[in-house]
């Protein structure tokens, strides 16, 4: 059974990671579309931010379970399989992805405008004044959205066993609630809070050092 | 390095900037004064290229900086440094670091930027805070970063806008001595955006004064203070020598006289009326005493200008002669109110 819990616990790890990882590359490069193109923005395409903004308000009002099923064409497509933890990572990237863009893009609006002015008096690009000076201040902002966040995906891995994703979630329905195997699911269910407890205090480490 | 501005105009809806022209040589100190919502902020957004003008054009050093692509107007910024109101730092950078920020942007070797940057600090007095971050350093330090950080690229024209806005006044006067310093020995073209007569005068070679988007007076700071043409430069000029009422005659000041009360009269000097005996010959022609409550007087070569509060015994037909025979005299005088008398000695403070 401990065998059963290590190997659920690394496939949790696995998804969560990887679509962590890939969810934060996809969601940082929406998030400076996103602040480049507003109305106010270095490079202003109203129509476009907004056209964004919709689709990514409609795929983020999709509840997670539904998403995973009208993703399935797609997974066979990318993965090869709509089976399986690889399977069940490419839905939870995608719903990472769409969080991430948005708390990167509310962190990068916090830049006081003031900064924004400095780079362009200084002639940087659009892209350096992002990256050297809009990045560079709201990280500890990012990095605590990223904390959040995480915790939120590890709480949709447990979905992840609608496709047979495995995972803590996937094992603690499985045998703890059709098998009545109460015991396990009461030690998945401390194993996912200590989890969580570590993630937010290593988020809140980082996010706290990172402010000067 | 030289600007030359011609028939700058700009508007957002409404007019901002209405046909400005100027001219500022190599190594001048140049105020632009003006109340808020003048368009100096504008004026001062059009030089660094952070806004483009509808009509005119700026040049810098023979060079035109406007109507240009993008890429040759950032080439010309690259030479011009900036100081905001509000120090503007990256508040995750250490002092060292920001200093370094436009260097950095350029993609240079970070050791030769961080000598630099080094030589750059301890040019603006800043020996010991390289690795302060901002939320350690105090607003006048800051202010010193963020001037070391627009000179690094061996910038040739300094902008300033309301620099000392957010400082208290000591602070502000070692900054504009930094700035003086910086303009001597580098030959820095220096121009300062303020709304304050009293930064100006301590710095600037030469004053402009805005007004609704117009230049209305320019002259050398003498001239301005001494002589000003303007009644928008005459009203900027009162701000820099008025001096409040203490608190304690505020308080029992009256609106309207009482018998016995005492009026009080602000006079106003701004020429050399200032030289003469004006109080004194008062005093005489009219037979009455006359108190002084608060002066502030300043020289400016021989002549002096300011302001002065008197009280004297409120009785008006002597009131409007002397108030009349003021105005003769290039003295203009306002009523303030009226103190009542106490017991036994007058109004004295």
């Amino acid at each position: 059974m401990g065998h059963l819990v290590l190997h659920s616990f690394i496939e949790t790890l696995v998804m969560v990671g990887v679509s962590m990882v890939l969810g934060t590359a996809i969601g940082m490069i929406l998030a400076i579309f996103l602040v480049l193109t507003k109305p106010s923005g270095l490079w202003p395409k109203p129509l476009l931010f907004q056209t964004f903004g919709i689709v990514l308000n409609a795929f983020r009002s999709i509840p997670f379970i539904i998403l995973i099923i009208l993703m399935i064409p797609f997974t066979r497509f990318w993965v090869g399989t709509s089976i399986g933890t690889a399977a069940a990572t490419l839905p939870l990237t995608f719903a990472a992805s769409l969080l991430i863009a948005r708390v990167i893009e509310d962190a990068l609006n916090t830049t006081p405008k003031g900064l924004v002015e400095v780079g362009k008096a200084l002639g940087a690009s659009n892209l350096q004044i992002i990256i050297r000076i809009q990045l560079r201040e709201a990280l500890p902002l990012i990095i605590s959205g990223l904390t959040t966040i995480s915790i939120n995906i590890i709480g949709f891995s447990a979905m992840a066993g609608t496709v047979g994703g495995g995972g803590l979630g996937d094992l603690a329905i499985r045998y703890g609630y059709q098998r009545y195997d109460f015991t396990l699911l009461l030690i998945i269910v401390i194993i996912l809070i200590v989890m969580v407890q570590c993630v937010q205090t290593l988020g809140n480490f980082l996010s706290v050092r990172l402010k000067k | 390095m030289s600007i030359v501005i011609k028939n700058l105009e700009k508007s957002y809806g409404v007019p901002i900037l209405n046909g400005i022209n100027l001219e500022v040589p190599q190594g001048q100190i140049l105020g632009i004064i003006g109340k808020s919502g003048e368009g100096k902020s504008t004026l001062l957004r059009c030089l660094n290229g952070l806004e483009q003008p509808n009509a005119g054009m700026i040049t810098i050093d023979g060079h035109p900086f406007t109507g240009i692509p993008d890429k040759d107007r950032r080439r010309i910024q690259q030479k011009i440094g900036n100081v905001f109101q509000s120090f503007n730092l990256l508040s995750r950078l250490t002092a060292l670091e920001n200093v370094m920020f436009p260097l950095e942007l350029l993609g240079q070797d970070p050791q030769t930027n961080r000598i630099k940057a080094l030589k750059m600090l301890h040019l603006v007095g800043l020996e010991g805070k390289e690795n302060a971050y901002p939320s350690q350093l105090s607003g006048g330090q800051s202010q010193r970063v963020a001037i070391a950080r627009a000179l690094i690229r061996d910038a040739s024209f300094l902008l300033c806008d309301e620099f000392t806005s957010a400082l208290d006044f000591e602070t502000s006067l070692d900054l504009l001595e930094l700035l003086r310093d910086l303009n001597k020995r580098l030959g820095i073209t220096i121009i300062l955006i303020t709304h304050d007569m009293a930064i100006v005068r301590e710095i600037c070679d030469e004053v402009c004064v805005l007004d609704k988007g117009r230049i209305v007076e320019k002259n050398d700071i003498t001239s301005i203070l001494l002589y000003p043409q303007n009644a928008i430069t005459k009203s900027l000029i009162r701000n820099l020598i008025n001096r409040d009422l203490p608190h304690h005659l505020q308080e029992i000041l009256l609106k309207k006289p009482s018998p016995d009360s005492a009026a009080l009269l602000r006079l106003f000097f701004s020429s050399q009326s200032a030289g003469d005996p004006i109080i004194s010959s008062l005093v005489k022609k009219y037979d009455i005493s006359i108190n002084i409550l608060v002066g502030n007087l300043d020289h400016i070569r021989e002549t002096a200008f300011g302001s002065l509060i008197i009280a004297i015994p409120y009785e008006l037909p002597k009131i409007e002669a002397i108030m009349n025979d003021l105005a003769i005299r290039d003295v203009s005088s306002e009523i303030l109110g009226y103190l009542p008398q106490k017991e036994g000695h007058l109004w004295d403070t």
